[in-house]
């Protein structure tokens, strides 16, 4: 087995993985606690370079109720408003897409399948100005429809092959029994493929939460400002014209983190999933 | 109280009322993108703009405020998409790519001769003309010049450097002591351009400045390696702080505050976190760049920020009253002072806050500027050859000795951008 159990090694292994697994742990995580750190730092541990030091007073309550007295409850829930919807869009669309390039046989087909994967080659930053420049046109410029109608339309891509794929991993005389037994199309979609998909479903949603909420490029190019824009994008309203505020900064992010955080270790099962659906048949 | 608030916004409204074409009370709609987002300046404006409501209940005002770094990206893309009536940028040349593209409003009959503007906002009428059109009011500027640690020069036995000699003989004695004459963070670069424009500014005059800001002049000129010289002059004796390349400008303050470093070049807007960060007035002083070149006429940088018209605004007679409110001397005086901007008031009439600093700077500007005031480097210089140029300036002041590489790959970018 691959690798090899560390209780199988020599005691030697063993005591130097014990040793260095926290000194790595620690390094790797240094950023994230210098973020967390500073986040119940007052500003003038900043001015005056205390960085990794223990901080001088402990301002938790008040960065933190600053945090909350700003624009940001306004960008999260934005972001919410957001992700949530695209969530659902995304996830409703591909499923119908999934079952009809997964179950039926047209002429068409595998071509129609080609072009969800190759919409997925296409690098998004290309698309920057067409994409402006449409939802300018369409009068949803600077709104969290327009944003959302985009994420959809971008996500689906992706989200059709991994259900197409899983649809097609189902056995197909499930759908064929209930063909004999005359049931309408639409109702063997929901009946029988639909409750089999509720794994896919879930590690789907999870998956695509996490892409759109940690979403910053489509934010800062499609709306502007706190009546539109993502807590991605608004995080950065700490920054003033000269100085940043990193210690509200630090305080926003680990707020705007939560949600996809939670969301990890709540379904942390179904990520997994999500990552290696499909990978071994 | 509440009769004082309303002698206030009755004193206001006369100003108003005086200001010319906005007598009369307005109506419709006024949609303003501000770039104020930090709380203080954003407080001040939103403040500013309550009362321009107040005078005109029937106007319907929206303000969008937008964090400054992201309204620098989006500032394109709102003029031509969603146009606001008024919006806040900087003067000269960082306005000229949206003067050209046809995206800002002439607003050059508001600066006709006569007119309150064009009498009490003469100093700046120059960073505002682009072909001899103005297009947008200034609202604030503020002093550029070096921040020192008055108790370390004191104990040292130093006083205020008087020339370049001076300056060069304090940082010999600095060094000795252990410490370094100046802290700078160059990571963004506009720290060290701010370097430049002084050297360039006191070893070859204004005139030269701005004839090399308009491409005129090659980078490669023995006058510009000048410049140069003097600058790896304090390079090379150790003057500055080391990694300086890796620091923002904030990550540079604790040298100062610490006191392992005994000045900073910077702006006014230094003055607040050095306070916070427990400098007290006695220990912190502000003196101008010496002299370097006998007989030079001093010239400082003093940014401008300023307030535009979008040329695809929907309200552009309220958007003119909006103008003409917000540099009235009360509007100015009010905004600028120490506890809502901190900056000067660019309208003669107004008066500066009571203020170590901006008095200072404000005697400074007023009275030992002959040479003229510039914006800044990048205001100045075309955003193509600034960005090259910045670049050169944080190589050269790590490798003081790549100078002739530098300057034949800025030389290069100059031949190119103009």
């Amino acid at each position: 087995m691959f690798p090899k159990p560390i209780e199988k090694s020599s005691r030697a292994w063993q005591l130097g993985y014990q040793v260095l697994l926290p000194i790595v742990m620690l390094l790797w995580l240094a950023p994230l606690l210098a973020v967390a750190l500073f986040s119940i730092r007052p500003d003038t541990d900043f001015l005056v370079g205390n960085y990794w030091g223990w901080p001088s007073s402990f301002e938790m309550i008040k960065n933190y109720s600053m945090v909350f007295s700003s624009a940001m409850p306004r960008y999260i829930m934005n972001s919410f408003l957001i992700t949530i919807p695209t969530v659902i869009g995304a996830v409703a669309l591909s499923s119908m897409a999934g079952f009809a390039l997964g179950v039926y046989k047209f002429r068409g087909n595998l071509l129609v399948f080609f072009m969800f994967i190759a919409g997925n080659f296409v690098p998004f930053q290309i698309l920057m100005v067409p994409v402006r420049d449409l939802t300018l046109d369409m009068g949803l410029y600077n709104t969290k429809t327009g944003l959302v109608l985009f994420h959809i339309a971008f996500q689906t891509g992706f989200c059709t092959l991994f259900m197409r794929n899983f649809i097609k991993a189902l056995p197909y005389e499930l759908t064929e029994a209930a063909r004999v037994e005359g049931i309408a199309e639409w109702r063997i979609f929901w009946y029988v493929v639909l409750p089999l998909m509720k794994p896919a479903i879930a590690a789907l949603s999870v998956l695509i939460f996490t892409f759109i909420w940690n979403d910053y490029f489509w934010a800062i190019v499609l709306t502007q400002g706190e009546n539109a824009q993502p807590v991605t994008a608004g995080i950065t309203s700490f920054n003033a014209q000269f100085r940043a505020m990193y210690h509200l900064m630090s305080a926003g992010s680990i707020i705007a983190a939560l949600p996809p955080v939670l969301m990890f270790f709540l379904m942390q099962k179904h990520f997994i999933a999500g990552l290696t659906l499909g990978a071994v048949k | 109280m509440r009769y004082l608030l309303k002698a206030t916004v009755a004193s206001i409204a006369t100003a108003i009322a005086l200001a010319g074409p906005a007598s009369a009370e307005l109506t419709g709609n006024l949609k303003i993108n501000l770039d104020t987002s930090n709380p203080a300046p954003r407080a001040t404006m939103e403040t500013l703009i309550a009362k321009f409501q107040a005078e005109n209940p029937e106007l319907n005002i929206t303000t969008n405020v937008i964090d400054r770094e992201a309204y620098k990206t989006q500032i394109r893309n709102f003029l031509s998409a969603d146009a606001p009536d008024v919006l806040t940028w900087y003067a000269a040349n960082r306005m000229k790519p949206y003067v050209e593209a046809g995206l800002l409003e002439d607003v050059s009959d508001m600066w006709a001769d006569g007119t309150d503007i064009a009498n009490e906002l003469a100093s700046t009428k120059g960073a505002l003309t682009i072909d001899g059109k103005q297009w947008g009011v200034p609202y604030t500027y503020y002093q550029w010049g070096i921040y020192y640690r008055k108790d370390i020069y004191q104990e040292l036995g130093l006083s205020e450097p008087a020339n370049f000699d001076d300056m060069l003989s304090n940082c010999e004695a600095m060094i000795a002591s252990g410490r370094k004459c100046y802290t700078i963070g160059n990571k963004w670069l506009w720290t060290g351009a701010g370097w430049f424009d002084y050297l360039n500014l006191r070893t070859n005059g204004f005139d030269f400045h701005m004839q090399m800001a308009a491409g005129e002049i090659e980078w490669t000129d023995s006058r510009v390696r000048e410049t140069f010289d003097n600058w790896g002059k304090l390079i090379r004796m150790g003057a500055f702080i080391d990694d300086n390349q890796n620091k923002d400008w904030q990550q540079s303050l604790p040298f100062m505050i610490d006191g392992s470093a005994g000045a900073i070049l910077m702006g006014n807007f230094a003055v607040s976190p050095l306070r916070e960060g427990g400098l007290t007035d006695d220990q912190l002083d502000f003196h101008q760049f010496p002299a370097i070149t006998p007989g030079i006429a001093m010239a400082e940088d003093a940014p401008t920020d300023t307030f535009h018209i979008a040329a695809n605004a929907k309200n552009k007679d309220n958007a003119r009253a909006f103008l003409a409110y917000i540099v009235s001397s009360e509007a100015q005086t009010e905004m600028n002072n120490g506890a809502n901007l901190g900056q000067l008031p660019v309208n003669s009439k107004a008066s500066v806050d009571d203020d170590k600093f901006l008095n200072k700077g404000f005697e400074m500007l007023s009275s030992n500027s002959q040479g003229g005031v510039a914006q800044f480097f990048d205001r100045d210089f075309p955003a193509e050859m600034a960005q090259a140029a910045m670049e050169g300036f944080q190589e050269f002041m790590v490798y003081p000795d790549n100078l002739d590489d530098i300057l034949e790959r800025i030389e290069g970018v100059r031949k190119e951008a103009y």
